[in-house]
């Protein structure tokens, strides 16, 4: 810990940006009468722009029996529509000097088109043909069925992350959606069917469950021409069932062991349940994310890494509409044992949790949010996902543009409430990936 | 090791990403782009400066790219990679902890990288602090502590993280490759070292590399963002005027791709593997190569996109696979020509024939007009998103010092890749893309396989826990 005289200076530290960045008042939006709303950003720094998909479905819109079929029916919106079939959505966009691709989260199911922005109409047709028309192939369900089989193995080949990931939500979630993983298990992914496939799409693809970004070199009124012309006449639905299930209390601690062959050291992951990004803890559990686990001078590098028990540890806490997970990921060193690496990790969080944290080390966690968000907001790219990103999480994307005000304003004393709120025993789950076969030797 | 995890899942990995991954320069570049503005100049001690002012956001990116790579580790693998990676852990003005708390202060970034031939710093930063991170980066570069205690912790480290490697097929199969294309010197060198050579390297060791290879006129500071360029110049010169040249000893130079008068499969057993990643190729195209454009833009049809042949055939009409790619990695010298993919262990031969069919279509076949003409647009298009940050600048200002070109490159593209006709494109792939003799890597579960894939080549069998790479 550093002396008081320095903790003063710090107090004094002032971030001083130009204003040459986007702000909120850089963006234009329009709802369409269909409910869809479309943001925009003029932005004519290269000849390019995006387009940014967000629909409101991901694998917690899931049930058993149909794991993973948000991912999978992602795959499958690019295998053919009314106008352009089987192959064409790629190959019409390529050919016009365009490129894509497409995400699936526990919350959202994101499309992405990077075009030269002379190609922007193309992209409107493109996209409307396939929201409002798209022709499910069953020859294309069974060899899209293998290409997910093999994106799911191989994750699970390449990543301990990913083995010991799953378990972990399974053991922290009972009840809630966000148990399973969001490819889905095997025997869902060999089963779902073409009715399977239809209802969801009726269900989740409908304009007013999108929010459309486009970002680049492109005219609001051109967006706007286009978005009446190509979305607007595409029906709304009913709005999509809420999710029922709320995740009961956890009432102690849960733990889960998976034997993994190849893996050289153990991996360790924890995981605390937090509230939804919506919830006012929201910003303090972030900073606190941060103090602990980013970058080499945080709590647990130092304490873990410089010190030899883990080589690496990081932590994250991703964005939700339910409440979800908070987590801390680390792997031991050579010399350790998993229980080492668990104790030392116990220990950095227990010492938020009594002693708090110090002046230095919040401000030096809301100057890296702002870095950060210049980081983000360097690319076309980066900005139509970050404004996306906070019109569906938080409900309106001028939040973006007021996140520094709102970590500035977490206070010494909010981090330790919420590292004793959130980040109790009783309220964690212990995953460990090793080598070790979990044997029977010292069961008796 | 940098690690972003999230419970998210993609239609297919980025292209883009891949092409970062897997090569050292990019690949796709296109149309009415120019390069920005920028200096380049040479200060009395040889180090080479560029300038290039960027002021949509208030960052600043740094890259400092030095001459000296793997290839001089010499029997001690590694070498530079420990040196670079020492450099920054303390310099003489700074202890480790007192540089990493600062620069984690002001969120500031800082990573090195080296391959066979080069090494770079790089650091990414709030305007305001140019002054307090050229510093830092001044001392890391000329004046490193080589503390002993950092020394040994890192190597243990290390250590570990070699053998962590080693659990992703993914994460070594490149080096597998490069071994079995040039051996073990020179583009075959593993950049990290071994267990072996890596327990053999001292601090000494270290401290001699740092003053043999880190030199003014073996160096170029590379500075993109948003700054004043004459106050940027000054501070520059009064930092680096100082730094004094030695001698440069000699240089190893890099070893040619071995001559292959047959096919040979490099079988890398993981026992507990549930599929096989493969590569084939053999040799590519050096990064000077004139036809560098043009072959890029054949590869794209072949391999660098989704629709591509490899792509189309593997994944979307088999279902074999999430993804089959083909892609030129090129170095100063040389370079390597591989198809990639994985499957599962079951349908290994069914992908490989497959992937073996699509690939002679290049000659059986060949490029169609509209096809080229579909190349030719995407490579355009996806280009300026390529060098939208002055992160990426700061980069290809780099590859311009270490490879030797110019803005030429950047600002003819659109030209050659018009220039590009089927009758060209004929030429090229007679004459660039490797057809006899290729040579295979597989990396899955051996005993399901090897009997398999005899037909392929001489099977060659090491074992993915082995220390290194040691495939003789």
């Amino acid at each position: 810990m550093k002396a008081i005289t320095q903790v003063l200076a710090f107090c004094c530290t002032v971030f001083c940006f130009s204003a040459n960045a986007t702000n909120a008042k850089d963006i234009q939006t329009l709802t369409l009468k269909n409910g869809m709303k479309v943001l925009v950003l003029e932005d004519h720094s290269i000849p390019n722009a995006n387009m940014y998909i967000f629909w409101k479905v991901g694998s917690r819109n899931e049930q058993p029996g149909t794991t993973g079929l948000s991912h999978f029916f992602e795959h499958m919106m690019f295998n053919g529509a009314k106008k352009y079939g089987p192959k064409m959505f790629d190959r019409t966009m390529e050919a016009a000097g365009g490129a894509n691709n497409a995400y699936t989260t526990e919350n959202l199911t994101v499309y992405t088109d990077w075009f030269p922005a002379d190609s922007l109409e193309l992209m409107f047709d493109l996209e409307a043909d396939r929201i409002k028309d798209l022709a499910i192939d069953t020859k294309m369900v069974e060899s899209e069925r293998g290409v997910v089989a093999s994106e799911r193995s191989t994750g699970l080949e390449n990543s301990n992350f990913r083995s010991i990931a799953q378990p972990v939500k399974a053991t922290a979630f009972h009840a809630h959606p966000y148990s399973w993983p969001v490819i889905g298990h095997k025997s869902d992914i060999e089963s779902w069917n073409l009715k399977d496939l239809n209802d969801f799409y009726k269900t989740y693809y409908a304009p007013n469950n999108a929010i459309v970004v486009i970002a680049g070199d492109v005219k609001f009124d051109n967006v706007k021409k286009l978005a009446k012309q190509y979305f607007e006449p595409i029906p709304a639905q009913p709005e999509p069932a809420k999710i029922r299930t709320v995740e009961p209390e956890q009432k102690g601690e849960r733990r889960v062991y998976v034997h993994k062959a190849s893996v050289s050291t153990p991996n360790l992951l924890f995981a605390y349940h937090v509230p939804q990004t919506e919830h006012e803890d929201y910003y303090a559990l972030q900073i606190l994310v941060s103090i602990l686990s980013e970058g080499k001078s945080s709590r647990l590098s130092q304490a873990l890494v410089d010190e030899q028990i883990a080589t690496d540890v990081f932590g994250f806490m991703p964005e939700a509409f339910d409440p979800n997970l908070l987590y801390i990921y680390a792997i031991a060193s050579k010399q350790s044992t998993a229980a080492q690496v668990e104790k030392g990790i116990i220990k950095q969080i227990n010492r938020v949790m009594t002693e708090g944290v110090t002046e230095k080390e919040l401000q030096k966690a809301k100057n890296k949010k702002t870095v950060g968000f210049y980081r983000d907001m360097s690319t076309i790219n980066g900005k139509a996902n970050t404004i996306g990103t906070y019109e569906t999480f938080f409900g309106d994307y001028n939040k973006l543009f007021e996140a520094t005000s709102a970590y500035d304003k977490v206070t010494i004393e909010d981090i330790k409430r919420v590292a004793n709120a959130y980040l109790r025993k009783a309220n964690r789950t212990v995953g460990v990936l090793s080598a070790k076969e979990d044997s029977n030797e010292n069961d008796l | 090791m940098k690690m972003t995890f999230k419970h998210q899942t993609a239609r297919y990995i980025s292209w883009v990403l891949i092409a970062l991954l897997g090569s050292v320069v990019s690949v796709n570049v296109q149309a009415n782009y120019t390069l920005p503005e920028y200096q380049k100049l040479t200060l009395d001690n040889k180090l080479t400066i560029y300038l290039m002012e960027q002021k949509e956001v208030p960052l600043v990116d740094i890259n400092v790219v030095v001459k000296a790579g793997a290839i001089q580790d010499g029997d001690k693998a590694g070498l530079n990679s420990l040196t670079l990676s020492n450099m920054q852990l303390g310099t003489k003005q700074q202890t480790k902890v007192e540089i990493e708390e600062s620069l984690d202060f002001i969120g500031a970034e800082l990573d090195t990288w080296s391959n066979a031939e080069f090494s770079s710093i790089s650091a990414s930063f709030a305007s305001k602090d140019q002054a307090k991170m050229l510093g830092v980066i001044r001392d890391m570069l000329i004046t490193p502590r080589f503390d002993a205690a950092e020394f040994a912790k890192h190597k243990s480290r290390h250590l570990v993280r070699l053998e962590q490697q080693k659990e992703s097929p993914r994460a070594v199969i490149g080096t597998y490759f490069n071994k079995l294309i040039y051996g073990d010197n020179g583009y075959g060198a593993s950049v990290d070292g071994d267990a072996t050579s890596v327990t053999s390297i001292t601090l000494a060791d270290l401290k001699t590399f740092h003053s043999n290879w880190y030199q003014p006129q073996n160096t170029a500071v590379v500075v993109a963002g948003d700054f004043d360029s004459k106050t940027m110049l000054i501070r520059l010169k009064a930092l680096f005027s100082g730094w004094q040249n030695q001698t440069l000893p000699q240089r190893k130079m890099p070893t040619k791709a071995k001559s292959f008068n047959q096919s040979n499969v490099l079988l890398v057993n993981k026992s507990d593997a549930t599929e096989t990643r493969f590569l084939i190729g053999g040799e590519g195209i050096k990064r000077a190569n004139p036809d560098f454009v043009a072959i890029s833009v054949i590869n794209t049809i072949l391999g660098g996109r989704f629709t591509s042949w490899l792509n189309d055939e593997l994944r979307v009409n088999a279902g074999l696979t999430y993804g089959a790619r083909s892609s030129f990695t090129s170095y100063a010298q040389s370079g390597t020509f591989r198809i990639s993919t994985f499957t599962k262990t079951s349908t290994t031969v069914e992908a490989i024939d497959l992937a073996l069919k699509t690939y002679q279509k290049l000659w059986q076949q060949g490029v169609d007009e509209q096809t080229l003409a579909s190349a030719k647009a995407y490579v355009k298009g996806q280009f300026p998103p390529r060098y939208e940050t002055s992160t990426e600048l700061a980069q290809l200002l780099g590859e311009m010092f270490i490879y030797d070109f110019d803005q030429g490159f950047i600002n003819n593209f659109e030209h050659q890749v018009n220039s590009l006709t089927t009758d060209k494109a004929k030429h090229i792939i007679a004459k660039y893309f490797p057809q006899q003799n290729l040579q295979f890597v597989l990396v899955g579960k051996a005993q399901d396989i090897k009997e398999k894939v005899e037909k392929y080549g001489k099977v060659k069998q090491v074992n993915i826990k082995d220390i290194g790479f040691n495939i003789q």
